[in-house]
Parts: structure tokens; C-alpha cells; sequence
């Protein structure tokens, strides 16, 4: 393997060990230079940028509808969260309001992408863990939320669904009713692979008690989401600063006070309960009217002009997801820059895996929910 | 065909071994970006890699015959992606997965991103989409097999 | 007490500050003493004849929102590590694309690219179309080469 680089003993008898960029367990191209005194990890440097695909300098040049595309590809397992996060920012900037429908449609797909994120992450997790079978059971319930996306929107992953003041297509019934017959089946099938994993000892004793994040260093390192919410810090945008319709909207936050890996993963899973609550609210709630607002008709998409300043959060399957966009009047964003969460949350790692076992950083790094194409964008 | 004659047996020997050959192709996990999931998608039980005898995804690439590049290879990983296929024994294949792998893809106007990953190693199958769906990755594994079958016609 | 060059409110109803960037760290304190712990975003504006650095915070417990604004025209900003930890990463970032110095940054290296490499990207006068090559030494480290011969 790329990352067996072991260094000679330095002058407290500890060994520098590489791990990565090509590793199992690193979620994709996650490198760390791990110091080891025996098996305990004495410091922990991560080095990314392996996947720096440089999406905020590509906005600049492209239109603001086209931009959407590369906001797809930085979360790619949770696409449709990142597709609301910009265009939070871009129709405010561009002063182009969605109709009442989109926003109720929006909901419904953000809460379906969060679900499909949270599967590729239980699943991605227990492989960490060296537990095979879950795996497939997520990853047959995300094909069928990719089902449903596909009948949106022809698209499986990288959807492309939302564009600015609007939806790409229209609802239909047959898209109602997959999504209601999802939504019947799934608690049952979740709570089997809930019980999967907290069904066995292995699993239990590999995260209980272990990688212990306190809420004042959450905070300090600008930690969001499942994982300060693990940490008991109940803070949630969609709580906090409400879009779209989440107001409306009648679900709980899931907090718990263990701190530790288990309570991360049990976070996500009460999040999955969640987001099938808002989704069926919501499918029912869908108002009728336009699926686009008649200013960004397609053919005058590419003319829009934007100016000033928009910073606007959203809470992504990861968490605060923020995008600040800096127009100078044209036709292209003068300045893209994006909060990415996992980038926050993989900060914190040092802290966490100081004096824990060798195969504990591998939980742990687990349990934060990378995805480097947001990380390094 | 004739009974005693030198090349006829060393002929079937060699198609004997290019079906094995491309009947257990063993892959490496190499998952770079969003392909990665669609490639970790065949693997799942909805579209089962197996039946093609490639359910195996080796976690070491001295032991794996095919790398899926799958996802942009950006300057800072490519020269780690040729020395993961230099460590690769031999015969091995390369399959090219998505257009950022092809040409640069929807980054191609960028500064960090490799166009195409043809520059770094040789590509044996392109299969373009971006993600290409799971099906489509299958096809581009049935190809390949296919080719390395024809591999002494050839 | 700092004193406020500008006081006004962006277009998504944020109230922005904007401070002279000696004033910017002591301005940190006070926000923080206020209930401003989660630091948000370090954004770097290169607006050609200077470079603007915007910081957006949040104060969780009474849910209020504020940016804050200092330019600077020698690509030098004091750092607020000091009073944020998670100001860390994002100013290697802002470092690393955009070419701000932040002074007193504990650990100031490039976050994505190698050490080698020429110029900021982010920055409105960084020329594309100059390509530079990524290579690896024996120890795993990355360094950037302009010579398409050295490349890989």
C-alpha cells in the first residue's frame, strides 16, 4: 500500500507513519501523517488538497446558472443541499424569488439527498469498522432515492435538478406517489440496519466512549452539524435561520450529550427519521402555481445581472454549508467562496485522536462524514 | 484443427488463460472523487459486480489486475495514481471512469486538474458520463473483459 | 473601545462593520466577549487595487448575524487565531489562493497546494494559461515545476 512509509524512531522513540492518500479508510484521498508512540497516536498532521479541483476560481468565469454544476459536484453524495445552499445565495444576489411551489419541492429533495447522504456514510462507516453486510443494505435503499431522482430529472447523482428561480422539471403524481411509497417502506428497513450495527458488540465497543468531543473545542473549531449536535450543542440552521419552508415544517433537532462516536452515528440516524417526517409533511403540503419564477425563464438565464454582497447558510447533510457570493454588476460573479463543512470538521481531528489507539483514528475519521470534494473544492 | 501439432495447444492454452484472466479481473479501491460512489454503487447488491467475477476489490495493488480511475486526477494526486500503477503486477488494466478522467471534464479550464488521465497511464477502456451511471461501468468492464479475450488475435 | 469606520447592511440583511485592520484583532476580543463564538467564514476580496478580507460571525445564543470588513494594501492582515482556533485552516486557505500574509499565524503554510507553487490562483491578475506541473520526491512531499519535461 501507498502509506506503508515507516520513519526511523526520533528522539522520543516515536515513529512517523503515512497514511494515504490511497486508503480504504480515508474516504478518498485523505492523507495523514500519523507520529506513533507503539500504538498510540501521539500527533496527527491531515495534508489535502489531493481533490483540489478549483470550483471557486471556475465560478468566476462561468454565468451564475452555470456555476450550479460545480456546487453538484462538491458533496456529490448529498447533491441536492448543495444545489439549495447556492441558490440561496444566488437568487437573493440576482433578486429573483422562488415561487411558493419550488420552495415546498426543494424540501422534499434536500430531505431525500440527506438521507442518501447519511446511507453512503452508515455504510462507507461500517466498512471502516469491518462490518460487510450493512453496506449493502444502505446502499439498496439509496438506490431507491436515486429511483426518484432519476424520474425528476433523468439524473442519478450529480442531479443538476434546481436552477435559479426554479425547479428543472415539475412534480407530477407519479413522482408523488414513488416518493410516499419510499417514505412507507423505509422506517422499517432503517431500523433493520439500525439494528445491525448496534446489535453487535464489535461495533459498540469500538465507538462507545471513544473520540470524545467536548462542545466548547467543538465550537472553537468551528464544528456544525451531526457533529456538534453529537456534542450537545443543539444548533441547526434550518432551526436557527430558517429557508426556504422549514418553518413551516414540524420536525425535531436530535441532540445528544455522549460526545462520543456512537453518539455521532446515533445522530444520524434519528436525522434519517427526521428527514422522512419533513418529507411527508411536506409531499402533502406541495401547493399548486409555477414550477419557475417567469424572470429566469431559460432563455434569459445567462443574462442575469447580479450586484453586491449575499452570505447564506444552509444546514447540508454535514452541516452549516455556506456560500458567499460578490457581484460587481455583470453577468459573472465577481468573488465564490464556499464555508465547506467537512473542512471545519476534519480541523478538529488532531484534537481528537491525541493518545488513542491506531485503529481508533480510523473510527474516528469515520465518524466525521468526509467527502473531499468538498473539503478541497 | 490438428491433433499433435505444437501451436493448436499452445493457442488453446493461451485462450484458456485469457478467459480466466478476464473472468476474475480483481479491481483496486481507488476511489478519487464522485465516480467513487457509482463505482462503490456496482459493488452493492442492486447491481452486483460478481456475476462478472469481479467482486473482489483489493485494498493493495499488488493484488489487483484493473484500476477504475474513478474521479478527477488533479496534479497533486497523479503522480501518486502512476506509482500505484507502477506497484500493480502485470497484465493491468486501466479503465477511465467519467469525463474529468477523460479530458479534464467540467474542470478543464482549471489549473490543478490533469486533462485526462492518458497523460499519466495508459487507458485500455474511456467510459464517458459524469458520473457514468453503474450500468454503464459494467459495460465498460464486459468490454474490457472482451478485449483481453481477443488479446492473442489481435 | 475600536472605532468603526462604517457601519451598514449587505443585501441578506447582515449588519457589516468595517474596521481599519489595526484595530481588527482587539475588535475580535470584544465580539467574542459578546457572545460572537462561532466564526464562520474568512473570505479574501481581491478588488484589484486592494485586497479586502471579510470575516462573518455568529452569536448563538441570541441568533445574531454581523461581517467584518478590513482592507489592507500590502497583502498583510493580523491574524485572529489568537481568539478563534478555527480561523487556523481558513487563513492557510486565504493564504494559499488569495496571497493574504496573515501576521502571527502560528502555522502559515499553503493548505492545498505545494510550497512551490507560483503566484495565488484567486487573484484577478493570476495568469491561467500558464501551466505548472506537480511532482513528488522520495519522501512523499509535493513540489510544482513550470519544465513540461520534469513533469510526470
Amino acid at each position: 500500500m501507498m502509506g506503508s512509509h515507516i520513519s526511523k524512531p526520533d528522539e522520543h522513540g516515536w515513529v512517523e507513519l503515512n497514511m494515504g492518500p490511497q486508503h480504504p479508510s480515508t474516504h478518498g484521498v485523505l492523507r495523514l501523517k500519523v507520529k506513533l508512540d507503539g500504538e498510540i497516536v501521539k500527533e496527527v498532521e491531515p495534508v489535502i488538497g489531493y481533490l483540489h479541483r478549483n470550483a471557486e476560481k471556475i465560478c468566476e468565469l462561468d454565468y451564475y446558472c452555470d456555476s450550479m454544476i460545480y456546487f453538484d459536484r462538491m458533496d456529490y453524495v448529498g447533491a441536492m443541499n448543495m444545489e439549495v445552499g447556492y441558490l440561496e445565495a444566488a437568487e437573493k444576489l440576482l433578486g429573483i424569488p422562488p415561487p411558493e411551489r419550488v420552495q415546498w419541492i426543494r424540501v422534499v429533495m434536500a430531505e431525500l439527498s440527506r438521507i442518501a447522504s447519511h446511507l453512503v456514510w452508515a455504510g462507507a462507516f461500517g466498512l471502516d469498522l469491518g462490518m460487510l453486510t450493512p453496506f449493502f443494505y444502505c446502499f439498496v435503499e439509496r438506490e431507491k432515492v436515486l429511483r426518484i431522482f432519476v424520474e425528476a430529472c433523468g439524473s442519478r447523482q450529480e442531479t443538476n435538478y434546481m436552477s435559479i428561480g426554479g425547479v428543472y422539471q415539475d412534480f407530477n403524481d407519479k413522482l408523488v406517489h414513488d416518493i410516499l411509497e419510499f417514505t412507507e417502506q423505509f422506517p422499517k428497513k432503517l431500523d433493520d440496519i439500525f439494528n445491525a450495527y448496534v446489535k453487535n458488540d464489535i461495533f459498540i465497543s469500538r465507538t462507545k466512549g471513544i473520540g470524545i468531543l467536548e462542545p466548547e473545542v467543538a465550537l472553537d473549531y468551528g464544528v456544525t452539524g451531526p457533529m456538534l449536535r453529537a456534542s450537545g450543542v443543539d444548533y441547526d440552521v434550518r432551526k436557527a435561520e430558517p429557508y426556504l419552508v422549514y418553518d413551516k415544517i414540524n420536525f425535531d433537532v436530535p441532540v445528544s450529550y455522549k460526545k462520543d462516536n456512537l453518539a455521532r452515528f446515533l445522530v444520524r440516524f434519528e436525522e434519517m427519521r427526521q428527514a422522512i417526517k419533513i418529507i411527508n409533511q411536506a409531499v402533502k403540503k406541495i401547493p399548486d402555481g409555477p414550477y419557475f419564477n417567469p424572470k429566469a425563464k431559460k432563455s434569459l438565464m445567462i443574462r442575469l445581472r447580479g450586484e453586491g454582497e449575499v452570505y447564506a447558510r444552509t444546514e447540508s447533510s454535514k452541516g452549516e454549508f455556506g456560500v458567499y457570493l460578490v457581484g460587481d454588476g455583470g453577468v459573472k460573479p465577481y468573488r465564490v467562496r464556499v464555508r465547506s463543512p467537512s473542512l471545519k470538521n476534519l480541523s478538529v481531528l488532531p484534537y481528537l485522536a491525541k493518545d488513542q489507539m491506531i485503529a481508533d483514528l480510523v473510527a474516528i475519521s469515520g465518524t466525521i462524514d468526509l467527502v473531499f470534494g468538498e473539503v478541497d473544492r | 484443427m490438428k491433433s499433435g501439432d505444437g501451436g493448436v495447444l499452445t493457442t488453446t492454452l493461451e485462450k484458456a488463460l485469457e478467459w480466466g484472466r478476464s473472468n476474475s479481473l480483481w479491481p483496486l479501491t481507488f476511489g478519487l472523487a464522485c465516480c467513487a460512489i457509482e463505482m462503490m454503487a456496482i459493488q452493492a447488491a442492486d447491481l452486483d459486480i460478481s456475476r462478472f467475477g469481479s467482486e473482489i476489490f483489493r485494498n493493495s495493488p499488488r493484488q489487483s489486475d484493473l484500476m477504475i480511475v474513478s474521479g478527477t486526477v488533479t496534479k497533486k494526486m497523479a503522480p501518486r495514481l502512476r506509482r500505484l500503477y507502477d506497484e500493480m503486477p502485470y497484465p493491468k488494466y486501466v479503465i477511465a471512469m467519467g469525463v474529468c478522467v477523460i479530458q479534464g471534464g467540467p474542470y478543464n479550464q482549471g489549473y490543478s486538474v490533469v486533462m485526462g488521465v492518458d497523460k499519466v497511464v495508459p487507458v485500455d477502456v474511456y467510459v464517458p458520463g459524469c458520473p457514468p451511471t453503474p450500468e454503464a461501468l459494467t459495460y465498460g468492464i464486459m468490454l474490457l473483459q472482451k478485449k483481453i479475450r481477443n488479446e492473442t488475435e489481435r | 473601545m475600536v472605532e468603526i469606520l462604517e457601519e451598514s447592511t449587505g443585501k441578506d440583511g447582515r449588519r457589516v462593520l468595517k474596521v481599519a485592520k489595526e484595530d481588527l484583532v482587539q475588535l475580535m476580543k470584544e465580539l467574542k466577549g459578546q457572545g460572537f463564538v462561532h466564526l464562520s467564514l474568512i473570505t479574501g476580496i481581491d478588488r484589484k487595487d486592494r485586497l479586502e478580507v471579510v470575516y462573518h460571525l455568529q452569536n448563538l445564543e441570541k441568533n445574531e448575524y454581523i461581517a467584518v470588513k478590513t482592507e489592507t494594501l500590502d497583502e498583510r492582515v493580523p491574524s485572529v487565531t489568537s481568539v478563534f482556533t478555527s480561523a487556523n485552516w481558513d487563513e492557510r486557505e486565504q493564504y494559499d489562493l488569495m496571497g493574504i500574509v496573515f501576521e502571527g499565524h502560528p502555522n502559515l503554510k499553503r493548505l492545498f497546494l505545494p510550497e512551490s507553487w507560483v503566484g495565488h490562483p484567486l487573484r484577478k491578475n493570476y495568469d491561467i494559461s500558464k501551466v505548472q506541473y506537480i511532482n513528488m520526491d522520495e519522501n512523499g512531499e509535493d513540489y510544482a515545476t513550470f519544465d513540461p519535461g520534469d513533469g510526470w
